[in-house]
């Protein structure tokens, strides 16, 4: 009894001088934070040349801090004898913390802040102190949005992006069904069908426009196999005489957004085919088999028996196609940056443009497209999570 | 198994079948591979029209040598370990955490914030584009390779959080219950027991997460303009704009920044896969 009163008393001393020590740290490390650094200091104490250079350190700094505080906190939390008596209410939040902050400052707060944004005037810039500039207007922004000729232009493109992009689905399992088989070697076909989507996006975005480039390009190449020959002009020289000439796909207002379409599926066909594959591997053999008692055979058996236990690989395929489709930006960029005359735009890009491109600065104007093509990936997000609800239910 | 395996089907077939694995591929990685060729091969050859037949000479290291003698291509691979190494690191730590506290815990807030980490995961980059520059320059971090970071750190969180909490709570939970009875503290359970069970879904993030973030364009035009701090995905298409009518080097280029990504899923394919495919088998 004595013992374990000692004990007890023992080590509620030692916490207490851990939560004594670790407030004082705490609030060493905020005061320092809040009232000492700065880039100025940090500059001149490193003997920097501008206050730009001082930028990274101060950072650092900052962050080792940030750490210390944080650190210091935890150590108080856990000695209080409230967290001991609620150990298992408080401690998620303490693993939490830090992730959940970072995602709400990061992610979840600027989607309302652009939101508010696009019912202002704004270049983004703050005066000299540090007011902010722009003005309110209400749905201005959005009245100006209804009138402008390139805002439907990319709205069209989008639709054509979602549609065209949704083939990624079934040719991904049309080369899935072809890949299902246990021939020699077929592991490292399998991966190699899948390359095109580990390849950055901008990466296939150059070797498409390369590949449509009307003179040397792939395509011409493969034209010129169909109507061009090669005769040898007066001079001596070969050169290329074509019936008719190689299309220009990407400086042609009417196929250019088809052209990009084209290139984007190829990686995202790959992404279906590795998740159909999975999805293959795991169809249960009796069903199949029951199948075959049927008299199921060939696309019945795909249509009625395989599809049906695929469709959660279906599902993700969906859902990762449709985001693909609206987060289109990279392929833009690299091919044809909207053009020619603004026929390949699409929300994002169009966004991107009119908020930083050269010489625009309209903030306001930017988040008002930022915000009509959240509300369009709102629906298919809803979707998502009311799907995954229903499972999370049926799992507890 | 389905479709019906090649071996039931006649040899003629089972022939016909074999020879149209490879080139059904060749079709498939045709771009590719024209973009190599072209990577080998001489200015005058594709000024001459030799754009698909066998290069006039071999110049592969004479081009690619010259991408990084003329530019700075080296500068930009380092930039983009630089990037995508930390961002690797935080997210997942972070996320592991996250992950834990959603699976492990049964309170409340569990399956909300599970769900607003998907929702925010699922948001166009553009609705955060100006207020994440905004943040940025007043914490004046703008164009500087730690405010990517910090910015790719925490939006990875959301995917890494949906992937480790979904991993965890596929974990046994009475191993957990029953070390709670013994006495071990919840940061010993995390530590001890937790993290050594997800062992291989950290490794699937980490070669997931670099892959995303070494391929990422978006974020890179748009946090940093500073030439000396720019990633490979900017690089290479300033040096599009460099290299006018310079295929030869623009394809030596950017086959450079596909490499580390295709290496990384080579090594790690299984870890890789089994990471894009989570939840396509079950439900």
């Amino acid at each position: 009894m004595n013992t374990a009163l000692a004990s007890n008393q023992n080590r509620f001393a030692t916490s207490t001088q851990q939560v004594g020590i670790a407030s004082l740290v705490l609030i060493a490390c905020v005061f320092v934070l809040y009232f000492v650094v700065s880039t100025s200091l940090v500059q001149e104490v490193l003997g920097l040349q501008s206050q730009i250079e001082a930028r990274v350190p101060t950072f650092f700094l900052r962050l080792m801090l940030i750490v210390g505080a944080l650190t210091a906190a935890l150590f108080i939390i856990t000695g209080l004898s409230y967290y001991k008596r609620n150990k298992l209410a408080v401690t998620p939040w303490l693993f939490l913390a830090v992730g959940l902050a970072l995602f709400l400052i990061y992610v979840i707060i600027p989607i309302f802040q652009s939101i508010s944004y696009s019912f202002t005037r704004w270049n983004g810039l703050y005066d000299i102190n540090g007011d902010w500039t722009g003005e309110w207007v209400g749905f201005h922004n959005y009245k100006v949005l209804l009138d402008d000729p390139n805002f439907y232009t990319s709205l069209k493109n989008n639709i054509l992006w979602l549609v065209l992009y949704m083939l990624a689905v079934p040719i991904g399992l049309f080369i899935a069904l072809f890949l299902n088989q246990t021939v020699r070697g077929i592991r490292i076909y399998k991966s190699l069908f899948f390359f095109p989507f580990v390849i950055s996006q901008v990466v296939v975005g150059l070797i498409f426009t390369w590949a449509y480039n009307p003179e040397f390009g792939l395509l011409s190449e493969v034209w010129s196999w169909f109507f061009c020959e090669t005769k040898e002009n007066i001079m001596g020289n070969l050169t290329r005489v074509c019936s008719v000439d190689p299309p220009s796909i990407l400086g042609d207002e009417h196929k250019a957004t088809y052209g990009i379409i084209a290139a984007g599926l190829w990686p995202q066909i790959a992404y279906c085919m590795i998740l159909y594959l999975t999805g293959l591997n795991n169809v249960s053999p009796d069903q199949i088999e029951a199948g075959q008692l049927d008299g199921a055979k060939g696309w019945k058996m795909l249509w009625y028996v395989v599809l049906p236990q695929l469709k959660p690989a279906t599902f993700i395929a969906v859902v990762v196609t449709v985001i693909g489709a609206l987060r289109s930006f990279d392929m833009i960029a690299t091919m044809t940056q909207g053009g020619p005359f603004g026929s390949t735009n699409v929300l994002a890009y169009y966004m991107y443009d009119q908020a930083v491109g050269e010489g625009v600065g309209r903030y306001g104007y930017g988040s008002a497209i930022a915000t009509v093509l959240f509300l369009i990936m709102l629906v298919y997000i809803s979707y998502f999570l009311w799907r995954m609800y229903q499972d999370e239910k049926e799992a507890s | 198994m389905f479709p019906k395996p090649i071996k039931n089907y006649s040899t003629g077939t089972q022939l016909a079948y074999k020879l149209a694995l490879p080139v059904a591929l060749l079709l498939w990685l045709l771009p590719l591979l024209a973009i190599f060729m072209t990577s080998i091969r001489p200015a005058s050859d594709i000024a001459t029209g030799n754009v698909f037949g066998i290069p006039s000479s071999f110049q592969m290291l004479q081009n690619y040598g010259e991408v990084f003698a003329k530019t700075d291509a080296l500068r930009y691979l380092i930039n983009t370990l630089v990037i995508a190494i930390p961002t690797m690191i935080m997210s997942v730590a972070l996320a592991c955490m996250t992950g834990y506290a959603l699976a492990i815990y049964r309170f409340k807030w569990a399956l909300p914030l599970f769900f607003l980490f998907i929702a925010g995961n699922f948001v166009p980059f553009q609705i955060l584009m100006l207020p994440v520059v905004d943040l940025s320059v007043k914490m004046e971090i703008m164009n500087t390779v730690p405010g990517l970071v910090l910015f790719h750190a925490a939006f990875q969180t959301g995917f890494c959080t949906l992937f480790m909490r979904n991993f965890m709570k596929a974990l046994p939970f009475e191993l957990i219950e029953s070390a709670r009875l013994e006495g071990v503290g919840e940061f010993q359970i995390f530590w001890h027991l937790v993290l050594p069970l997800v062992k291989p879904a950290i490794a699937a993030l980490c070669v997931l997460i670099f892959t995303f973030i070494w391929n990422d364009f978006f974020w890179a035009t748009v946090m940093i303009q500073d030439d000396a701090s720019l990633p490979i995905t900017v690089g290479v298409r300033t040096l599009n704009g460099e290299f006018v009518q310079q295929w030869h080097l623009v394809s030596a280029a950017s086959l450079l920044a596909a490499v580390p990504p295709v290496f990384m899923f080579f090594i790690m394919q299984k870890h890789f896969i089994a990471g894009l495919t989570l939840g396509a088998t079950k439900g």
